[in-house]
């Protein structure tokens, strides 16, 4: 089971699907697709990519579609607004008991079309677009998916029965709610308080309301009848609010009770949650807000616990929430100015189908957006708002912001001012620190600057940033907008179902993982995806979905994957191959609304007799399981050999189709479905003959087209790709052992090749994390496990010489020493080639030994090497060489380990005087608190940047350092025993390695993934995948992690060994081929070579996406896929278009 | 300044000047066959010959007057894959630009092979070739000439040379191994040999002609020329947009075409294999007919002639070289490279592309730039 439908719990899902097993996807809101669904531009590409996120081999079992309007997978079962009511057993065998709010919307039978919106008397805040637009309490969850199916806000729903009246299709069932016998006592002290809610929630709401005005009288109340719900005031003269709760829950234990509290007494409700309360309401009350949240309250009671399932993991995915500015001690004008937004908020205002219609305009007058400011860090690295943590995203999201204003703009001829208030610039993702100079050379200005406040203006409505630079000057600057970068904050939903399953929270309130995992909770066969270990960016999301459903994976293969849903029984279809096309077409009547318009005889009769037609006709409620049964069983009646079905939306989905054609023994293939109901516009007053011919048309149009494709389907069974079943890992660091283990833990062998003496890689010379985890027993365990695991093979001393093959095939020669070299088979490479750390010719080094590195002080302190007693002053300067061209990224570790030794030397000895000099502390995530730590411990910080790059000049007495102190605005100069340069990581030289397999490495020798953030740990060549720091810089967590997702697509892949290749594949013609080439050229997959031998173009058809560019690069469609023949796809134009 | 060489005119015969410059060429140990317009004794019709014994060299009309066949395609198949020895052809630049655009399609190959490309004053279209061979008899080519290279610019442009060819802008031949200048030189006592490659110099060593100046009258009378035939050429393409600017008019301009293929046959570019528009795509069921007759009352016959054109224009226009076999080959007479020269020249230019001016150059459709065309694929920088 999968919590939570982000895009880390999507990933999780489709890999553990992907691998074989059953999974249910559980989601609280009405969509899946978490934040990134409100996300229409994603960095670095600035557009969209979460369909990239799909498995492609295999690919009929998913629906091949954009994600954001669902996602469909046979072995996935999704359930939208659920949530985990209870769960009990152990790691392999747990049960769940869900609690499904019901949708009065059946999915199966709506079809988008539009009616009931406008009959809804509901105006509600539309939660999607942040709440800047209005909607309707039904329609669709998100803008796209105005296909349908709809859902309603049974929160706000008035049960009016408008939008059922209107259905065409009788999709909409409003539940019977009874709300009369759900008693809802009323306590407080305040007459008008007790009235106002008494008419809110008994005339209005519909609920039946008592109120007592003490807690005395209430609990008299409690004991005469029973009560569902109670609110109770805190503040009462008497017996208090939280008194009161003690003793009415002795009564009634199972009564549930909101507390009602004041602004200033908001602390005590919370506290009152804790014995007992389920939630607290603050006056003074906006009826607005009130009515859905008892309405949900009265929904989560009066739901029926169900359905209960079985399962052997659980993976937590239910991410983070959003920290508000609002609550908070400074809110800089949030919900009292207009145009003070969260970054969220502006994410909407930037997308088409926002508020403003994608126009840079402001909410509160339309104005044209000239000067936009972004405030970094609200609510993050913030002790007054008890945030010692960074939320990781910010930075990146804001300069994205930036430049897609600038782009806006630029589209518009105007000109735009962007800027960013920071404390640190946190670009540590690989491409980040790119991003952001081209963010900055677009016009994005980043003012490294503390907010203070933020004051709207009555006359112009500009808001007056005033803020403080480094040197503590308050500025004073004007802006249209600002857009606050909010924090995270933990989800309190995620805490409650960690409760539930007893597993650890840290001390912030997010879930707790192992030493050196992201994903392992302390609970067993329970593991943690995404966001609710703390926030994370797309490419970290999904690396961390696809090491949940690794662990997952692991569990329930080492306890014999008894869950594992055993692949069902090769269907069998009828051998059509020798006969002509016979088309059956069905047109589903649809209660009227096509059967008055569509004409199967006139139909007929334009298709002059064909004779491929072997039936045209009406069929009656597709939408049952009766309509259904009756048609199979005619078409089994029929001699057809395809089948054209016209019906409506829902019918569509891929598992129906396949559902059909199981039932009547055809490839699905064959088999076209098309939705005529949603070409049936809204009744015309003007001029019904002209539209109903029209609509007839059209719909011939769409019928001409499906059995023009069925025609000339082809028949034929698709192929098979049988794979090895083992995988070469190169590279035996944390990384490539891990892989090796994850692969071989999954009954598959694994090569492992290492090109040193010893396995360990980097974890050879390390000590310590900062947290104090122990890294030599990290190593230890993990190289023992290695040399003791019986699928594993060690290859030390061993390089790589050549390759051939191709993914789930491949031949590569391994060459120990000097011996002679040697071949292994094997169907998945994974490249774990690491990297060290990089070396600098800046800062005096290699001049003195005073001036070392962060390596080598880690060496000494792991050696006991270096006394900080004996250490009177130590110098650190960071990004000695990177983040600039041409190591032009961030190496994510330096800042981290400078703080660990930097804390080191300081709490050994109190007295030293520790410097770090450093461009932005990229202490992400939780790394923060160090970074925090390290200050209150006296360590010094000082900012440079590349322009003020300290100098450094090695004396006899000290090495002395030059540098300029932003705080005081003076040149300081430090006099140290000790230099550290942090000079970053460097990866190891794996290019030519990378490209014998067909992938290939990025302009600093980073290995180049499929796709950075969708695909973050794969390439584009089939069965080549990479971990560790030679795919990004990372800590040892985090290598982990990309090693366990690396291992955990190669077991996929292993695991389809006799699947059916995907059938909508290029294939050639050779007969027609001039062997031009033209298509290898316009293959961007590289799935095409010319085998000079044969002299014939060879496609691979695991490497091959069906995306047609070589059928359009080639004149005489030699070159054409599988699917989309030349002479089906002409005739399906030649019906849409000769109409 | 690369080597040049003087060949002095004997007899006052440039052809047979030439021809014996190519026996030298393959008496010489470099090449071992040669390809050349030849013109078998007391026949009308020159027509291109592989030659391998120099003798047979007798009869070659380097500076044909006729223009039956361009021998980019001859040149793609004798070199697809090693011939088993060098082969020097003789072309015209037309030739050589077709053929630069079929290696890049991995049609043929640079390999074994010396490129002779000679000025080219333009080709009789192959009708009038015939009515201009049965006036002049043996001095055709003698006569042609004359008049071609004539300073009087008046009788030279009397001569009717094919369309194609008046609107032709690179009568030199860019891209051979050596290039043969008559412009300016003609009519006049010799002509020159520039070798324009390295392989073009090594060659022209060996044959141990002595080294030239280059003449200074070559190079002007060759601008002059082209800025004549642009001129003729924006002409040409004005009036055929004008002719070709509705759908209507292009039906038109087509409906004569009998679906005879004989243009694609023709075309040096049009390398398919097996054409499309021979294969099943087009093998219409007879239901077909009547569903379309059926819809607009009436179908005119053949069917797919506009489809057909407007195919071969989509598949060649990047690589059409303006050598007007297209239209030379037309039984009905269609002005075909009219209309392909002028649809050539509006794709070409929106790639940058000059088709056959250089080996190196990708194709455009082999090429993807992410920022081609954004108002037409819809997809913005980085997107």
């Amino acid at each position: 089971m999968v919590v939570g439908g982000g895009v880390s719990g999507m990933r999780a899902a489709l890999d553990l699907a992907e691998t074989g097993y059953h999974v249910t996807l559980i989601e609280e809101k009405s969509h899946i697709g978490g934040v990134v669904s409100q996300l229409d531009h994603q960095f670095p590409t600035d557009g969209c990519g979460i369909c990239k996120m799909l498995p492609h081999a295999d690919a009929e079992h998913v629906l091949q579609q954009c994600v954001r309007r669902g996602l469909s997978h046979e072995n996935i079962i999704i359930h939208l607004q659920t949530r985990v009511m209870s769960v009990s057993g152990e790691h392999g065998n747990f049960t769940v008991t869900l609690q499904q709010h019901p949708n009065p919307v059946d999915p199966d039978r709506c079809i988008g079309c539009g009616l009931c919106i406008p009959v809804c008397p509901v105006d509600v805040a539309d939660p999607f677009n942040a709440g800047k637009v209005a909607c309707k309490a039904i329609g669709p969850p998100t803008p796209h998916m105005a296909a349908g199916p709809y859902r309603i806000d049974t929160e706000t729903c008035t049960q009016c029965g408008k939008c059922r009246d209107v259905c065409p299709t009788d999709a909409i069932r409003l539940p019977a709610e009874d709300r009369k016998s759900f008693t809802i006592l009323v306590v407080d002290d305040e007459q008008i308080i007790r009235d106002s809610l008494s008419e809110w929630l008994g005339e209005e709401g519909g609920f039946s309301v008592i109120t007592a005005e003490s807690g005395e009288k209430a609990l008299e109340r409690i004991e005469e009848q029973p009560v569902d719900l109670m609110l109770a005031d805190i503040k009462m003269p008497g017996m208090d609010g939280i008194t009161l709760l003690e003793k009415a829950l002795e009564i009634q234990e199972q009564m549930a009770v909101m507390m009602i509290t004041a602004y200033a007494t908001v602390d005590t409700a919370v506290s009152a949650m804790k014995q007992g309360a389920a939630d607290y309401l603050v006056k003074p009350f906006d009826p607005d807000d009130l009515l859905p949240k008892i309405a949900a309250m009265y929904h989560e009671l009066t739901i029926p616990p169900g359905p209960e399932i079985r399962v052997g993991a659980i993976v937590i995915a239910g991410g983070t929430d959003e920290y508000n500015p609002a609550s908070g001690k400074n809110p800089f004008g949030y919900k009292i100015i207009e145009d003070v937004v969260t970054g969220p908020e502006f994410e909407r205002m930037l997308s088409p189908v926002g508020p403003t219609g994608g126009r840079l305009v402001r909410l509160s007058d339309q104005r044209p957006l000239r000067r936009i400011a972004w405030v970094m860090c609200v609510g993050s690295r913030d002790i007054q708002a008890e945030a010692d943590y960074c939320s990781g995203v910010c930075c990146m999201y804001s300069l994205k912001q930036a430049r897609l204003a600038q782009k806006a703009a630029r589209e518009q001829g105007a000109e735009i001012e962007t800027v960013l208030y920071y404390m640190d610039m946190r670009t540590f993702g690989k491409s980040g620190q790119q991003y952001r100079d081209a963010a900055e050379a677009e016009g994005a200005v980043c003012k490294r600057s503390r907010v203070h406040s933020i004051v709207g203006e009555e006359t112009t409505g500009d808001l007056c940033i005033r803020a403080a630079d480094p040197s503590g000057q308050i500025n004073e600057d004007r802006y249209d907008l600002a857009v606050l970068a909010t924090g995270q904050r933990p989800s309190a939903k995620v805490a409650e179902l960690a409760e539930m399953l007893g597993i650890e929270l840290d001390p912030r309130g997010f879930i707790n993982t192992r030493e050196f995992s992201l994903t392992r909770t302390s609970g067993n066969g329970v593991l943690a995806a995404g966001s609710c270990t703390g926030r994370k960016d797309i490419s970290d999301a999904i690396i961390c979905g696809s090491s949940a459903a690794f662990h997952a994976s692991r569990l329930l293969h080492a306890g014999g994957g008894s869950l594992r849903e055993q692949p069902a029984p090769p269907e069998t279809t009828a051998d059509i191959f020798h006969e002509p096309p016979r088309v059956f077409t069905a047109v589903c009547g649809c209660s009227g609304a096509v059967s008055g318009i569509f004409d199967p005889e006139a139909f007929s009769g334009k298709c002059y007799g064909d004779p491929s037609l072997c039936s045209v006709e009406t069929a009656d409620w597709l939408c049952t399981e009766e309509g259904i049964a009756e048609l199979t069983e005619n078409i089994r009646q029929s001699v057809a050999n395809r089948v054209v079905i016209g019906a409506c939306r829902p019918l569509c989905a891929p598992e129906k189709k396949k559902a059909i054609a199981r039932a009547v023994s055809l490839l699905p293939e064959l088999i076209e479905i098309v939705d005529l109901r949603s070409r049936v516009p809204a009744a015309s007053e003007e001029s019904p003959e002209q539209q109903k011919t029209d609509t007839r048309e059209t719909m011939n149009i769409w019928l001409e087209m499906a059995i023009s494709r069925v025609k000339l389907a082809d028949p034929a069974f698709a192929p098979e790709i049988s794979t090895g079943r083992s995988v070469l890992v190169v590279g035996g660091g944390i990384a490539g052992m891990t892989a090796a283990l994850g692969v071989a833990d999954h009954g598959y062998g694994a090569y492992l090749v290492e090109k040193a003496d010893r396995l360990g890689g980097n974890l050879n010379w390390l000590n310590q994390t900062i947290e104090g985890d122990d890294i030599a027993q990290l190593s230890e365990y993990t190289r023992s496990r290695v040399e003791n695991h019986p699928m594993i093979t060690i290859y030390t001393n061993t390089r790589v010489s050549e390759t051939r093959g191709t993914g789930g095939a491949f031949t590569t020669t391994l060459q120990t020493g000097n011996e002679a070299g040697f071949s292994v088979n094997h169907g998945a490479v994974i490249l774990a080639t690491g990297g060290g750390q990089a070396e600098t010719e800046s800062f005096g080094r290699g001049t003195d030994s005073r001036i070392i590195t962060q390596q080598e002080l880690e060496s000494r302190i792991r050696e006991n090497d270096l006394d900080p007693e004996k250490i009177n002053s130590m110098c650190m300067i960071l990004c000695a060489g990177t983040r600039q061209p041409p190591k032009n990224y961030c190496s994510r570790i330096c800042c981290a380990s400078a703080l660990k030794h930097a804390l080191h030397v300081k709490e050994k000895n109190p007295e030293a005087g520790v410097y770090v000099l450093y461009r932005d502390m990229m202490a992400y995530g939780f790394l923060e608190a160090w970074f925090t730590r390290a200050r209150k411990a006296g360590v010094i910080f000082i900012a440079y940047t590349p322009e003020t790059s300290p100098e450094v000049s090695a004396q006899q007495d000290a090495v002395r350092i030059r540098a300029t102190e932003p705080v005081l605005q003076q040149e300081v100069e430090i006099s140290a025993d000790l230099l550290v340069l942090a000079t970053g990581i460097e990866p190891a030289e794996c290019g030519s390695l990378a490209r014998s397999f067909g992938a290939d490495t990025d302009e600093h020798g980073f290995f180049r993934e499929a796709e950075p953030k969708w695909q973050p740990v794969g390439s584009l060549a089939p069965g080549v995948y990479a971990c560790g720091i030679g795919l990004r810089p990372a800590s040892i967590a985090e290598s982990v992690a990309s090693a366990e997702a690396a291992a955990q697509q190669a077991v996929i892949l292993l695991g389809r060994d006799h699947l059916p290749a995907p059938k909508s594949i290029a294939r050639v013609r050779h007969s027609l081929c001039s062997l031009c080439q033209n298509c290898i050229a316009a293959c961007a997959y590289g799935a095409r070579t010319y085998d000079r031998q044969a002299q014939m173009i060879i496609v691979d058809p695991e490497a091959c996406r069906g995306c047609g560019a070589c059928a359009s690069a080639c004149p005489n469609f030699a070159a054409y896929v599988e699917g989309f023949a030349p002479g089906q796809m002409l005739s399906i134009l030649e019906a849409a278009a000769d109409n | 300044m690369s080597r040049t060489a003087d060949i002095n005119i004997k007899d006052n015969h440039i052809g047979e000047t030439i021809g014996q410059f190519l026996k030298k060429i393959l008496e010489s140990d470099e090449v071992a066959a040669v390809l050349t317009p030849h013109r078998p004794a007391e026949k009308d019709m020159i027509m291109p010959r592989f030659i391998t014994d120099p003798e047979h060299l007798q009869g070659a009309e380097p500076l044909s007057p006729a223009f039956a066949v361009n021998s980019a395609r001859l040149v793609s198949r004798l070199t697809r894959q090693s011939p088993g020895g060098t082969i020097a052809a003789l072309l015209r630049p037309c030739e050589i630009r077709a053929f630069v655009e079929l290696v890049k399609l991995n049609q043929g190959s640079t390999e074994n092979l010396i490129i002779i490309g000679t000025d080219c004053p333009g080709a009789l279209q192959n009708a009038d070739f015939f009515a201009f061979a049965e006036k002049h008899g043996d001095k055709a080519t003698a006569r042609f000439l004359e008049t071609a290279f004539s300073d009087d610019q008046a009788s030279a442009e009397d001569l009717q040379i094919a369309p194609a060819c008046r609107a032709c802008t690179q009568p030199t031949p860019e891209g051979a191994d050596l290039a043969i200048g008559l412009f300016g030189l003609q009519p006049g006592p010799k002509i020159q040999v520039y070798a324009q490659t390295e392989r073009g110099e090594v060659l022209l060593e060996k044959l141990g002609l002595e080294e030239a100046q280059a003449d200074e009258k070559h190079q002007s009378a060759a601008e002059d020329l082209i800025s004549r035939r642009s001129q003729a050429r924006q002409e040409m393409i004005e009036q055929t947009r004008a002719a070709t600017d509705t759908m209507e008019k292009l039906a038109d301009y087509f409906s004569r075409c009998i679906n005879c293929y004989n243009c694609r046959t023709a075309c040096p570019v049009c390398y398919c294999r097996e054409c499309v528009f021979a294969t099943d795509v087009f093998d219409h069921e007879p239901v077909q007919y009547m569903k379309w007759a059926g819809r607009r009352g009436s179908v005119k016959m053949p069917t797919d002639t506009l489809f057909f054109h407007l195919t071969r224009m989509a598949h060649i226009s990047t690589a059409c070289v303006g050598c007007g076999q297209c239209a030379n080959v037309c039984p009905s007479n269609i002005p075909l490279a009219e209309l392909f020269i002028s649809v050539a020249e509006q794709t070409q230019s929106a790639f940058s592309y000059q088709a056959g001016k250089s080996i190196d150059e990708q194709p455009p459709l082999a090429v993807f730039q992410e920022d081609e065309f954004q108002e037409i694929v819809g997809i913005e920088n980085g997107s």
